[in-house]
């Protein structure tokens, strides 16, 4: 099989990772529970976890570096935290249902999206900037599209958000691993990533970078301050309440070390350079309509298309018979697809990670040639 | 052998505080508190031997990581704090 849905999970893994996981499960107990040797070294693996991904992602001290089961997790708190009834926020365009859905549940919420066309970080920075000066409490804005690879200029719109002194969110889900990150440079509310993407941990892992004080989302044992009915007001207790998950984490931190001795610059470039390959290769396909940035800067390992005369989740289901993992819909992003013009037809995906190929590409490019030129089965 | 421990309001800023000390060529040990010390209950410190405190305090001060309470064994199994 030929998996080309890592914007989903990077099912492909360094082998360094089910192995550490694999010993955790024999090897470790619940960090901060008990000063045996076994939850011991349970502390010393999810702390080397916590300062491998500070370094990654320029935080300064690990403490605010936050384990958390996935990207969902972390922007729930994030938001939690920062959102409330009545406050005005400004979203982008392309955000994940992970943002919206908690956004929509808080009532009373004046929710405004700063709309801009697909790759065209400029006008995106434009409609930010147009929302914040309207005034407003909270930004939340994803790093990179998870339908169409669309890197935003978060960088520029961190910077926006901390001259008009408005609390910024960055859903790192699609960038953390793939693009450079730099938290202290960003000055970001909250950072928050899955570790089983861009980051080739085990799923039920992510991380929440942390910048200011946060509202805890769940309340619970911390192995500290016990004889207190409230939370710890300290990170990264705070947010960690419950036996924490040790076997993902010690293959988070095996991912996390495989990411820095690759470099993230290395699998950016590897990354972009196979999905122009891709990108090229389809815009040749008679009736398909590719999704590729002009400016190869805007894009990351990720490709949207569809084909004329098929349906996108018969598509999907036709190359999954040809031995491709692909995802086909409205990857949980309805907004990102109403931006593109896409939401009633939805798109196939194709996205990357490091273990992919040219050789690959190559094979789904002849395939999708043969399926667009009838030898398939369209709806 | 006499030894101080140093409280840490967490167990990851223990581990912070001993990672930097054994940086700077000092022994240190993250370990559970003993009950008697662990002030709300559950907490951390790390253990450092009687001769390296100076040393470990202008380090951890540099750094700003700042102890919660440190305190000094007696020698009996009771503990006295230290003060700062």
């Amino acid at each position: 099989m030929i998996y080309l849905d890592s914007a989903a999970t990077t099912m492909q893994k360094p082998a360094s990772v089910a192995r550490a996981s694999a010993w955790a499960m024999e090897h470790l107990a619940s960090p901060g529970r008990g000063g045996h040797r076994p939850a011991m070294a349970a502390a010393e693996t999810a702390f080397a976890c916590r300062e491998e991904a500070a370094k990654l992602f320029h935080v300064s001290q690990p403490e605010r570096v936050v384990f958390t089961f996935n990207a969902t997790h972390g922007l729930n708190i994030a938001i939690g935290t920062l959102a409330k009834p009545g406050s005005r926020v400004v979203i982008s365009g392309y955000e994940h249902n992970a943002v919206t859905r908690p956004l929509h549940g808080i009532p009373e919420l004046e929710l405004r999206v700063a709309r801009g066309p697909l790759f065209d970080p400029q006008a995106t920075l434009e409609a930010f900037r147009r929302e914040l000066d309207r005034g407003a409490d909270l930004a939340v804005c994803t790093h990179v599209s998870n339908v169409f690879g669309f890197i935003l200029p978060v960088e520029e719109i961190a910077a926006l958000c901390r001259e008009k002194g408005v609390a910024l969110i960055v859903d790192a889900s699609q960038s953390a691993g793939c693009l450079p990150l730099d938290f202290e440079a960003l000055g970001a509310a909250f950072v928050a990533m899955p570790g089983h993407k861009g980051l080739y941990g085990p799923q039920g892992t992510g991380l929440l970078l942390c910048g200011m004080d946060p509202k805890p989302l769940l309340a619970g044992g911390t192995g500290s301050e016990s004889r207190l009915q409230t939370m710890p007001a300290f990170l990264p207790d705070r947010l960690e309440a419950g036996t924490h998950n040790m076997p993902g984490l010690a293959g988070l931190l095996e991912g996390l070390r495989f990411v820095r001795r690759r470099g993230v610059e290395n699998i950016a470039a590897q990354e972009s350079l196979l999905i122009r390959h891709l990108g090229e290769g389809m815009e040749r396909i008679p009736g398909a309509r590719v999704f590729l940035a002009q400016d190869p800067m805007a894009q990351s390992g990720v490709l949207s298309f569809q084909i004329e005369g098929w349906d996108c989740e018969a598509l999907g289901d036709a190359l999954g018979e040809r031995g491709f993992a692909l995802r086909a819909g409205l990857h949980c992003a309805p907004l990102a697809h109403e931006s593109a013009g896409t939401l009633e037809q939805g798109t196939v995906r194709a996205s990357l990670s490091v273990f992919n190929t040219h050789r690959e590409t190559e094979k789904l490019l002849r395939t999708l040639r043969t399926l667009a030129s009838g030898g398939g089965a369209p709806s | 052998m006499l030894y101080y421990l140093i409280v840490c309001r967490s167990l990851t800023y223990a581990q912070r505080t001993a990672a930097a000390l054994e940086r700077a060529g000092i022994t240190a040990r993250v370990l559970r508190s003993p009950k008697s010390i662990s002030g709300e209950g559950c907490s951390h410190s790390v253990k450092i031997s009687q001769r390296n405190l100076p040393d470990a305090l202008r380090i951890l001060q540099r750094l700003g990581l700042t102890p919660k309470r440190i305190y000094i064994t007696a020698g009996n199994g009771s503990y006295q704090e230290v003060e700062l």
